[in-house]
């Protein structure tokens, strides 16, 4: 595991930062809660925070060596499921108090099926941590929010099976708070002028800690931050999951990615985790318009659309996980608002399995449609 | 080795049921009549009732393939910038809306429907329909469709009659709320209020054609040799499926039951000397289905199975319990994924293996629709513990272009001399 973290080190907070974010699920923070894994967006943390346990997100992780259950997965699976699958069943994930999964991230409800079924079939190590599908519905009916109520007593009942506490009114609004401090300081990672690329490692290493430890983190190397140098060109990203820094230092060679809204970028904590209610909670992420998922089914675009024009950006750049099946029905549409709006639409298809070729060939497809 | 094959009566009936039906449809809508578009595990139920015509979007999307357009509007979509890894089967009647020559398409395309219905069991449907929505401006009802969090393996039996169990309470609420909004809409679009007395005798009537489907899943399953072909199956069963409840349909399937019961009475079969027998896994490949019996004569193989006959029970039959609404929500609220994944999908198949007395599998794995695509491999898996051969076969239910006819037949081919081998002929 990676060094816990110490605030007496704030000098070094970016250092942490970024080694949290290159630790991953494997990073250990400054507080020993039980840890519970989280699979997908669209589960608000502040839930598990609330309970006493530490929310730490696994859909982020590498590959080691594959288990048996590779031999199930198809190729057409996320490379996210893939890799979680076998983790899980190569015994990674046993220190967990119990695994959550968003049922609406496409990845998410696979990894779960797949995990369940390798269980009942017996073919699981004995050690995998309890299960747990978050049904959440993204639509905001009278009948739906009924529903996801009812979706929130099914998780307290989890998380006091796995041996949390059950949430309540008190501990809701304290992990709110912890929350909010987190929001505020991403507010300000978004305002620093960092660059894209370490907005994103500084966001994405939150999923590995609490939201007080990332909040004061982020706080101490705001500080200390340099500022990019401020380019011309305002980038937008957006598709499929991404988190690789080498790809962002591809993109930002022509500008700064200033809106970062794939489902790794920006679009997390969903809305929802500083909230000081469980109705609210639940009203928010059910609402969250990165949801693929979500109803009313413009919702999405709009807010996709919204982001990029409120960031000011120039240009968007948008890519494809090769196993896509779901954005790709929005690019059309989205290239010919953009464009009607006079922001450059550059569709860079699909990654490659060869990072070096895909780079080449965005960098290639980004220099052409720049000096069009 | 094979007999000449004579095809039921039953078949001629239907067809030209549904030719005739098609007919009627195409008129009144293409005159102005409302109707809706809908997607194939909705409640069909719902829009049967309320009197307004449907036209599903699978279906559709066959008819179109069967006049093989697919390999154009495929094309078309990419120029459109819509990538080739998109679902194809669920999005072949937007293409063609979205090309607009209405002249190419089947009854000169579809004028714009009055409401438009979907489940999102798969995440990429709701973008088809919504995309839909815009073009036309048509309204869209999307059912919220949660999953089932700890799925019993044997749903087939389970669905019959304990499926609060089975699909869980809160889902079932959800659905018969949602199937309450869709109902005051149509009730506005028609201009009728909803029956709910006659719906109840509707949904007996439903669940009396699906037994008798049963009763023809039981025949083919222990008749000696197959005495029909699938695709003779799959119009005999689908064909009563898009008119369930009706009385057509209902007389239809006895029609069909008996005239299948006298056939294996009579000793009639596919092939006279039948060695092998396969069960086809997925949706119909609609631009070949003349591959079905292309190993009759090689091998004595026939194709014994096809999933859409077995289904109309294992699927549709749902105990009423005073709550027909709340049945409905039982038959449609895990429909389609029953096919689709594990634990439902590779449980249901080796049942369905071992009573149909299966020797070799082909397994449809279309990877561009990865919603029918997933949990294949847990089916190939469990049906090869069982004893099964499985043959995966990489294509897709519409588009062409993927498909090599000579190339799987060879595969085929080869599995099968090896069965033979084995079995000693």
């Amino acid at each position: 595991m990676a060094h816990a973290s110490s605030l007496q080190s704030t000098g070094a907070a970016g250092t942490l930062l970024d080694r949290a974010f290159e630790a991953r699920d494997r990073y250990e923070p400054v507080a020993p809660l039980p840890r519970v894994g989280i699979f997908g967006n669209g589960f608000p943390e502040i839930l598990v925070a609330a309970a006493g346990g530490l929310p730490v997100h696994l859909s982020m992780g590498r590959l080691s060596s594959t288990a048996d259950i590779d031999e199930v997965v198809e190729p057409f699976v996320d490379e996210e499921g893939r890799i979680f699958l076998n983790r899980l069943m190569n015994g990674e994930f046993d220190d967990l108090a119990g695994i959550i999964f968003a049922r609406d991230d496409a990845p998410a409800l696979i990894a779960y099926q797949y995990a369940t079924e390798w269980v009942r079939q017996g073919r699981a190590p004995k050690t995998v941590p309890p299960l747990f599908l978050w049904n959440l519905v993204h639509t905001q009916t009278p009948a739906v929010e009924r529903f996801n109520a009812v979706q929130a007593e099914k998780l307290f009942d989890f998380l006091e099976r796995i041996g949390l506490r059950r949430p309540d009114d008190e501990t809701i609004a304290e992990a709110s708070a912890a929350e909010s401090r987190r929001r505020e300081a991403l507010k300000r990672l978004e305002a620093a002028g960092v660059s894209g690329a370490t907005a994103m490692r500084w966001r994405n290493a939150g999923r590995f800690m609490s939201a007080a430890e990332h909040a004061d983190l982020l706080n101490a190397a705001l500080a200390d931050a340099e500022k990019v140098e401020n380019k011309s060109l305002r980038i937008g990203l957006i598709g499929s999951p991404l988190a690789s820094p080498a790809s962002y230092d591809v993109f930002e060679r022509y500008g700064t990615i200033v809106c970062d809204w794939q489902p790794w970028g920006a679009v997390w904590p969903g809305p929802g985790n500083d909230k000081t209610t469980l109705a609210d909670i639940l009203r928010a992420a059910a609402a969250d318009p990165s949801c693929p998922r979500v109803s009313p089914t413009t919702a999405f675009r709009q807010a996709l659309i919204e982001a990029v024009v409120n960031a000011q950006c120039e240009l968007v750049l948008c890519q494809l996980a090769p196993t896509d099946d779901t954005f790709g029905w929005e690019i059309p549409a989205l290239a010919s608002e953009l464009e009607s709006r006079g922001i450059a639409f550059v569709n860079l298809g699909f990654r490659e399995p060869d990072p070096e070729t895909w780079h080449a060939r965005a960098a290639a497809l980004i220099s052409a449609k720049l000096g069009a | 080795m094979t007999s000449t094959y004579v095809p039921l009566e039953s078949t001629k009936i239907a067809t030209s049921h549904q030719r005739a039906w098609a007919k009627s449809l195409q008129q009144q809508i293409t005159s102005g009549a409302k109707y809706a578009f809908v997607n194939a595990d909705t409640p069909h139920e719902l829009f049967h009732h309320m009197g307004l015509p449907i036209v599903t979007n699978q279906w559709w999307s066959a008819i179109i393939a069967a006049k093989q357009l697919s390999e154009y509007y495929f094309d078309y979509m990419e120029t459109l910038g819509f990538h080739d890894r998109l679902a194809r089967y669920s999005s072949l009647p937007l293409i063609a809306e979205l090309e607009g020559d209405r002249e190419r398409q089947p009854w000169g395309g579809l004028p714009k429907p009055s409401i438009l219905c979907a489940r999102q069991s798969a995440d990429d449907h709701q973008k088809i329909f919504s995309l839909w929505a815009e073009k036309t401006g048509a309204p869209l009802f999307l059912f919220s469709t949660p999953a089932v969090p700890d799925p019993h393996p044997d749903w087939w039996r389970m669905g019959r009659s304990d499926w609060e169990t089975l699909y869980g309470r809160d889902r079932l609420d959800l659905m018969v709320e949602e199937f309450k909004e869709l109902i005051a809409q149509l009730e506005e679009l028609t201009g009728r209020p909803f029956d709910h007395e006659g719906f109840a005798s509707y949904m007996e009537a439903i669940n009396e054609q699906e037994r008798i489907y049963e009763d023809v899943s039981e025949i083919l399953a222990t008749a000696p040799r197959s005495p029909i072909r699938i695709s003779e199956q799959i119009p005999n069963a689908m064909i009563p499926q898009w008119h369930r409840g009706s009385e057509w349909a209902l007389s239809h399937a006895r029609h069909f039951r008996d005239e299948l019961h006298e056939r294996v009475k009579a000793g009639t079969a596919v092939v006279e000397e039948e060695r092998i027998r396969m069960m086809w896994i997925g949706a119909g490949l609609w631009f070949d289905t003349s591959f079905y019996s292309a190993f009759e004569e090689s091998h004595g193989a026939v194709f014994a199975w096809s999933m859409y006959l077995p289904f109309a029970a294992d699927g549709y039959i749902r105990e009423m319990k005073g709550d027909p609404l709340r049945a409905l929500a039982a038959r449609v609220s895990a429909m389609n994924e029953q096919l689709h994944q594990p634990p439902w999908i590779n449980a249901w198949m080796v049942e369905q293996a071992k009573k149909y007395r299966i020797d070799v599998a082909l397994l449809l794995i279309p990877e561009h629709d990865r919603f029918s695509g997933h949990g294949s491999l847990f089916a190939k898996k469990a049906l090869e513990e069982a004893g099964v051969r499985v043959i995966e076969v990489w294509s897709d239910m519409v588009d062409q272009r993927q498909w090599n006819r000579e190339e799987m037949t060879a595969r085929v081919s080869t599995v099968l001399d090896a069965v033979l081998a084995e079995k000693g002929v």
